[in-house]
């Protein structure tokens, strides 16, 4: 079926506009903060989010079956001052002109934000507290550096959050979870002091679900209005039924597919408003979503087409919404993703094949629609069957990146690795980019991004930046004078401790300021176990309460390195150490024939051991070091090589690498091979990828390749790709994403925009229009080498 | 010879190709002139090459950067650098640019089977294996015999590709072991044949016609069979031609697939590399509609076409 005039229209318009910010939630938000001063900060919190639910305004667009907006604009970014605002202020002029992401905002509203919201919040924001509360020496070396950032915990709401629709959402709906409040109440005693702090956490639950019902008969009664204005006799059904539907959704369970499909988006809508957060995922989409299309289906009420649409009206929901984010940020997170995470795929808890005829409509909706969200990830088991892997392979065929591609048993190790019992292992979802997660969890999945190369500019600049000269981290020695391989490590490992150290100081500090004026009713809201123990998420309500995850960044390249100064220094004996150090020094310039013998030294990426096992080394060693640190709870930190698109930013703060890298030039994103320097084949590629030991690294681990369009533009290729996959997964490899555009298609994109305004391509753990890309970033996915096929 | 892991065309599934030097025939549109003869051979891809010199500063034969250049000789023949390159790799162990490659390496047959044996983990999954080719999978039957058992016995799928033009009886026991043989019909005309390849067609059709007497040496079955055209316009691309080779298959192997693949020129640059003339601009690559006329003419004639793409 080809996807449907009302689909395409709304499509069109996602594609062809800017997202505009909308101040309505943050107004909102400030008036109740001000007329709350002085109850706890849990209950003004969720206070804030329903007075946002009764004042926001209720828009309906054109052509929509699926509402629910976060503001006045169709494609909102919506503001968040109680997290961060210093930078808003900073930015918000440049808003419309920046080159990465974005927003139109008119100056009126600039002006009514400065008059009237970030006043309020001055001194109040989490932000704020983060730098009063955090030493020189952290700043130095973990604030806006790009040697270790944690930003994302202190200046913009949390997310990463799984909603729990299977024991929580669906089947109590915001009445049950109202009701359920309540008669917890009923059974508590406000003179014990402990009972106390529960009454006041069920007080807000019954104020979220307040909110969401609220909303959700504004909505009705929106639709009501206009179904009454509404010439098209058609137009005018669709309105009546909307108007039907929200005054039942979300405060009853749905009881139809359509339902379900509205209580859906209502609940990413309410996590929109509360938190405007990174990683709000969907989660196991076909397996929640299945019960109620199999039963339509039984009872003749929906057809498979009728269900692509409004699956497809959902997915261009969850792509209206914008996140927004610093220029900074967006350097990490390129393209307005917001990774709402949506999984497919996979095996059931029993461990029989999960997949329906939802799965297989999600991958439609993806490929027809061409939108950026939902973040479609895929579980892949030993036993998948080949239509599915058909259907996946496919997708990754249109080179729209999606969807991520996941081995099953991988991401059931490394949340048994954190303590997960069996059941709950079984039934992990993706988080967003390619975290292994669970709707039973509280755990910051993207809590730290950590250089790897950033620690070796250090051992072998005397703990100085090499571009600023900055003394930035520990002295070392001289490196012109080390005399042994083990000399470098060890100062390799010096300096990792380092930032180590000041990421968990940084990371405890903003969870202690979270506890204090971060809590989360709304993501409690969509947690079992919130409810069981009355407490919220910031108060270890939570199942599982898992340790903040550092991001390792740089791997290859760290690895690449050290490989050179093994062979040139220590083995062949062809150059110095202190010739490596002036040929850095000086970015390569007068030095090109020594760059050419670094260049031809073994590269991760090509299954040769004497470079992969220094990788193996480097990335056990990460583990070790940051799993012995425990976080605010308790808990032990995790480790994972995602990256984000964070090679970039992260790459431009340092100076030349031994290995041949120019200064400022990107690094690499999770357990990648350096752009360009996997000159073998994919099989290799593969292989060295999974010699890292995944299942350790339980905050997941992400492999980007480019493949040669060739290679899958035949079923039978693309039955060859799925058996690279399973053997990818069965060598322990936990995700592997490829991209298989052209490079003429990009180059011709890159020059006339225009036409491609729809392009999708693969970023890193997720996908991005192409042209909504910096020209740097694009340059990036344009180096990266395509495997051709043979 | 050559491995090449990660091939789709050749065969089931992921597979190692096994390139083994030395072709009995001299096709003039040959995609793979490095298989020629049976010599270590290295190229010289003068687009990556940067001109640092590294390449020649290694040189044990005093060889400079161009391969084509004439060097000074001690007799008074001048030779080129590809004359007087020994193979022994020095060059490619020290170009950073991969400039410098091995196109024909001599390998130990253990070696082979170690390097095929470190896929296996993606031939279970895709069905795949190994495919002997060349050059000519032929050309070395001890060789082939020797690494096709040791094969056999991982119980890997394995298949061959050839030229057709061999001592059968010689090759027997190989043959037998193969999941799929891969033949090539390059002409029926035995005087075109031997215009464009070097040879007479007479030993190859003789071979095609004996490859139905092959069984599995365990008894079970016999290999499968794919009679290959490179369908070269202005040679072999004719109808009548197609139909007489369809014709002659179907009669002598009525089990047998045939394959067309259309001629291509990308083994350009591999002429260039090692030195010799690219003398294909006679040669034009069908279009699809002609190939897939070409392949209806083939069923029309009751074989099965067969399509590894």
């Amino acid at each position: 079926m080809a996807i449907t005039k009302r689909v395409e229209k709304i499509r069109d318009n996602y594609v062809n506009t800017k997202p505009h910010i909308s101040y309505e939630r943050a107004w909102s938000w400030t008036k109740s903060f001000q007329r709350t001063e002085g109850q706890s900060h849990l209950i003004r919190t969720a206070q804030a989010f329903y007075d946002t639910c009764c004042e926001l305004s209720v828009n309906i667009w054109e052509g929509e079956l699926v509402v629910g907006t976060s503001g006045e604009f169709r494609k909102c970014a919506i503001l968040t001052p109680e997290f961060g605002w210093l930078w808003i202020n900073d930015e918000i002029d440049t808003f419309p002109e920046r080159g990465q992401d974005p927003y139109d905002v008119t100056p009126e509203q600039t002006e009514f934000i400065r008059k009237n919201i970030f006043p309020y919040w001055e001194g109040k924001s989490v932000e704020e507290a983060f730098l009063a509360r955090t030493s020189e020496a952290t700043k130095k070396i973990g604030v806006d550096t790009g040697f270790l950032d944690t930003d994302s915990k202190w200046r913009n709401g949390i997310g990463e959050i799984s909603a729990d629709y299977v024991d929580v959402l669906l089947p109590k709906g915001y009445g049950g979870i109202r009701a359920e409040a309540e008669a917890y109440m009923a059974e508590l005693d406000e003179a014990v002091p402990a009972e106390k702090a529960r009454i006041e956490f069920y007080r807000s639950m019954v104020l979220i679900a307040d909110g969401m019902i609220t909303l959700g008969r504004r909505y009705s009664k929106k639709a009501a209005e206009m179904a009454e204005l509404e010439a098209d006799p058609v137009r005018k059904r669709e309105l009546e039924e909307i108007a039907d539907v929200c005054s039942r959704i979300p405060e009853q369970p749905p009881k139809t597919f359509r339902e379900a499909v509205q209580f859906v988006w209502f609940v990413q809508l309410g996590g929109i408003i509360a938190e405007n957060p990174l990683a709000w995922n969907p989660g196991r989409f076909d397996q929640y979503m299945y019960p109620y299309y199999k039963a339509d289906e039984e009872a003749g009420i929906i057809d498979y087409d009728t269900a692509l649409e409004l699956v497809e009206c959902l997915w261009l929901k969850y792509s209206e919404w914008a996140w927004t984010i610093s220029k900074n940020t967006a350097s990490f997170f390129a393209g307005y993703t917001n990774f709402e995470n949506l999984t497919i795929g996979g095996t059931k808890i029993d461990g029989t094949d999960a997949t329906n005829t939802i799965s297989y409509m999600a991958i439609q909706a993806t490929r027809e629609c061409m939108t950026h969200q939902p973040t479609l990830s895929c579980r892949i088991h030993p036993d998948c069957p080949p239509e599915f892997m058909e259907a996946v392979t496919e997708l990754v065929s249109t080179g729209c990146g999606f969807p991520a591609i996941h081995g099953d048993r991988t991401g059931y190790q490394m949340l048994s690795n954190l303590g997960y019992k069996p059941e709950d292992a079984r039934d992990w979802n993706n988080c967003g980019c390619v975290v292994p997660h669970s709707r039973k969890t509280f755990e910051w999945t993207s809590a730290a991004s950590i250089s790897f190369a950033a620690a070796l500019e250090f051992a072998l600049n005397q703990g100085r930046s090499r571009l600023s000269g900055e003394q930035v981290a520990p002295e070392e020695k001289d490196p012109k004078t080390f005399a042994s391989m083990d000399e470098i490590i060890e100062a390799w490992k010096k300096q990792f401790r380092y930032l180590v150290r000041h990421g968990v100081i940084s990371l405890v500090t903003a969870q202690e300021i979270h506890k204090e004026i971060g809590h989360r009713p709304f993501m409690s809201a969509c947690n079992e176990y919130c409810m069981k123990n009355g407490r919220d998420l910031v108060d270890g309500g939570a199942k599982y309460n898992i340790g903040p995850v550092f991001t390792g960044v740089g791997l290859s390249v760290t690895a690449n390195s050290l490989a050179v100064i093994k062979k040139l220094v220590f083995e062949d004996g062809v150059t110095t150490m202190a010739e490596i150090i002036d040929a850095i020094d000086n970015n390569w310039e007068g030095y090109e024939h020594l760059r050419e013998l670094a260049l031809a030294c073994p590269k991760y990426g090509n299954d040769d051991n004497y470079v992969d096992s220094i990788a193996r080394d480097l990335a056990d060693f990460f583990y070790d070091e940051v799993t012995k640190y425990d976080d605010f709870y308790g808990n032990h930190f995790v480790t994972a090589f995602m990256g984000i698109s964070n090679y970039l930013p992260t790459g431009k703060v340092l100076g030349a690498t031994p290995e041949g890298r120019h200064a400022m030039d990107p690094i690499n994103e999770g357990v990648s091979p350096y752009t360009g320097s996997d000159k073998s084949t994919c099989l290799a590629a593969l292989r060295s990828a999974a010699k890292m030991k995944h299942d350790i690294h339980s905050g997941g681990t992400l492999l980007n390749l480019r493949l040669n369009h060739d290679l899958v533009a035949t079923k039978r290729g693309r039955a060859n790709l799925g058996a690279m996959l399973q053997s990818y997964f069965a060598l322990g490899g936990f995700h592997v994403q490829f991209n298989t555009i052209s490079n003429e298609v990009l180059a011709d994109a890159q020059a006339n925009p225009d036409k491609y305004r729809s392009l999708l391509v693969r970023v890193a753990g997720y996908s991005a229009q192409f042209t909504n890309l910096s020209k740097e970033m694009q340059d990036s996915i344009m180096a990266r080498n395509a495997h051709e096929a043979f | 010879m050559q491995i090449q892991p990660f091939s789709v065309n050749d065969g089931e599934g992921i597979r190692t190709n096994i390139f083994m030097a030395g072709c009995p025939l001299r096709c003039r549109w040959c995609s793979n002139p490095e298989g020629f003869e049976k010599k270590e051979l290295i190229g010289w891809y003068r687009r990556r090459c940067i001109g640092c010199g590294a390449c020649a500063a290694v040189c044990p034969q005093g060889i400079g950067i161009d391969l084509d250049a004439l060097i000074a000789c001690e007799r008074e023949v001048s030779k080129t650098g590809h004359d007087s390159c020994i193979g022994c790799g020095a060059c490619v162990k020290a170009c950073p640019e991969d400039a410098r490659t091995r196109m024909v390496t001599l390998m130990d047959a253990d070696d082979v089977i170690r390097e095929v044996h470190r896929h296996r983990l993606f031939y279970s999954y895709s069905g795949g294996g190994v495919t002997f080719s060349g050059g000519e999978a032929t050309s070395q039957p001890e060789f082939l015999d020797y690494v096709s058992r040791g094969l056999y016995d991982s119980g890997y799928s394995i298949d061959l590709e050839t030229c057709g033009c061999f001592d059968f009886e010689r090759v027997r026991p190989s043959l037998e072991r193969m999941d799929l043989i891969f033949m090539d019909l390059k002409h029926m005309d035995p005087e075109v044949h031997r215009k464009y390849t070097g040879v007479s067609n007479e030993r190859i059709l003789d071979n095609m016609a004996r490859l139905s007497s092959l069984r599995h040496s365990d008894g079970h079955g016999c290999p499968e069979i794919v009679i290959r055209i490179p369908v070269i316009g202005g040679v072999n691309s004719s109808e009548e031609n197609i139909m007489a080779s369809a014709s002659f298959v179907h009669d002598v192997l009525p089990d047998a697939r045939m394959e067309l693949l259309p001629y291509h020129s990308l083994g350009k640059i591999k002429y260039e590399a090692i030195g010799l003339p690219f003398e294909q601009d006679d040669f034009y690559t069908p279009g699809r509609d002609e190939m897939k006329k070409l392949r209806g003419i083939v069923a029309a004639q009751g074989v099965t076409v067969a399509d590894y793409r």
